[in-house]
């Protein structure tokens, strides 16, 4: 769906710190949203950890770079990375080309599937959060 | 006739000095990744010759030019005709940005600089969990890559201070905003002011650092004089570092990276060499090294302003580290460190860290 002329797919999760989330049979797919790529602007690293690393829900598991920005990725989920996207090694751009297809990050294998709960998700509590994010962000660039 | 632009009344001689022989293009790491002429030293000489000669002027077409330098003084330093191409290349930006021609990025980072006191605009300034702005015998200043980019190697060099029982202290420090000059616009005094109070009110007699570059920029700028005047010990980690008992060793393959901002520009090629001898015996030189350095392609602000270009240059003296099977690439450099790290890719099983964050991990296996 588009809030605000951004594309917030709807039958995903989010982060609050705008990393999405999706269920893919046992694992959970992340990556960045529509919302925070174009904040961002061009992407020129994402790093990708190790397979096996253990990540805390709310603590930083890895660095995503922009030319004006460097963000952490904040883990959705308890869990450990199953897998990461290779491709943006070479191109970390398809985060701003496909964010939510070719420029998935991390596949996550969570604790416990149940967390997802706890993201944001559905039409109304999407619409509230990103408009109270357009409002937040509105001095910047 | 007179000229328009003071970097041709200060270097109009050593502009016409270029004799065009080509030998710094063998060493620009700009031109090595893009493997275009203008962006390369002499290329940049004729580009300002013309201008001189009034052929063309100054203007916006010339950002991606002048502003793409790394400022690594591979040219100069190669040079037989003598010429100093940073200096220069720094002045142009200056009357490129008197004439309102200035890259995005480094007019973001002036503006920054004027409303912030790090170049990231962040809010909330590391503490590493120590206290900071206390008496001690030394100041450790960060700096802003340091503090925001790359915590996990300030936390090392911390760590390692802790165990040398080193009297030190953080301060509330400023960035040093010696970057400044190198993309055409002015230090900041107002952050300057700030660091040195903040200096001399812990009434230690040296500041120690761990960026080449706030190193630089206290030794040499004007605006840091009352810290030289007032006798404060200015010294890089390397430095430091060289004098203590590091009994630790490893037989792990290590080889070293000169940062250009302590390698040609300060002279600071042996101290580092000095302490990782003593911890690795089976140290090995890349192909290119001391005033032979390649770039590691993040200075000049080309990292914020040309990302992409920045990091083949890093992924390109990634390539010589891989080349000699260097289990570990050390360097005495957050920015080094940070775009080193940034270009390599998941299946190079190199490491790549500061000096301090490998002794400190050797110490830490040891007890």
């Amino acid at each position: 769906m588009d809030i605000g002329g951004y594309n917030m797919p709807e039958d995903l999760y989010y982060e609050p710190n705008h990393w999405w989330v999706k269920q893919d049979g046992d694992l959970l797919v992340m990556g960045m949203d529509d919302f925070a790529q174009k904040l961002a602007g061009e992407i020129v690293y994402v790093q990708l950890p190790d397979d096996g690393k253990k990540i805390t829900a709310g603590k930083k598991l890895a660095k995503v770079e922009s030319g004006k920005w460097l963000g952490k990725v904040i883990a959705p989920v308890n869990g450990v990375i199953d897998s990461v996207n290779e491709e943006l090694e070479e191109n970390p751009g398809l985060i701003n080309e496909d964010c939510y297809g070719k420029g998935w990050m991390y596949k996550i294998k969570p604790d416990d599937a149940g967390d997802l709960s706890k993201l944001i998700t559905g039409a109304e509590a999407l619409t509230k959060w990103i408009n109270e994010e357009i409002e937040k962000y509105a001095d910047t660039e | 006739m007179e000229a328009k632009y003071d970097f041709e009344r200060k270097y109009r001689k050593q502009i016409l000095q270029c004799s065009r022989c080509g030998y710094c293009q063998a060493v620009c790491p700009i031109f090595g990744i893009t493997h275009r002429p203008s962006f390369n030293a002499r290329g940049k000489m004729l580009l300002l010759k013309e201008v001189m000669d009034g052929k063309i002027d100054l203007n916006e077409e010339l950002i991606d030019t002048l502003f793409q330098c790394t400022t690594c003084a591979a040219c100069k330093e190669n040079c037989p005709s003598g010429v100093n191409v940073p200096e220069i290349i720094k002045q142009a930006r200056k009357d490129m940005v008197n004439i309102g021609s200035c890259h995005p990025a480094f007019t973001g980072m002036n503006e920054v600089l004027q409303k912030n006191t790090n170049i990231y605009a962040e809010d909330e300034p590391e503490d590493f969990g120590r206290e900071r702005n206390k008496k001690a015998d030394y100041v450790y200043f960060v700096g802003c890559v340091g503090l925001y980019r790359e915590d996990e190697a300030t936390e090392a060099t911390l760590d390692l201070l802790d165990r040398l029982d080193v009297d030190y202290t953080l301060v509330d420090e400023a960035c040093c905003s010696g970057v400044l000059e190198d993309v055409g616009h002015s230090i900041n005094t107002d952050l300057a002011d700030k660091n040195i109070e903040t200096i001399l009110a812990t009434g230690a007699h040296t500041v120690i650092t761990g960026c080449p570059y706030c190193y630089r920029t206290f030794k040499n700028k004007d605006a840091y004089a009352p810290l030289r005047e007032k006798g404060i010990q200015l010294v890089h980690m390397a430095q430091f570092l060289k004098d203590l008992d590091i009994s630790v060793t490893t037989d792990l393959k290590v080889t070293y990276h000169d940062p250009c901002d302590l390698g040609r520009h300060c002279g600071i090629y042996e101290e580092p060499r000095q302490t990782i001898r003593k911890i690795a015996p089976n140290f090995v030189e890349m192909a290119h090294h001391h005033a032979d350095s390649l770039c590691c392609g993040s200075g000049g602000g080309v990292r914020g302003a040309f990302p992409k270009n920045s990091l083949k240059m890093a992924r390109h003296r990634l390539d010589e580290a891989l080349d000699v099977q260097a289990d570990v690439l050390l360097t005495e450099c957050n920015s080094c460190v940070h775009n080193l790290a940034n270009a390599k890719l998941r299946k190079d099983k190199i490491r790549i860290m500061n000096t301090t964050q490998f002794i400190n991990e050797l110490m830490e296996e040891a007890e």
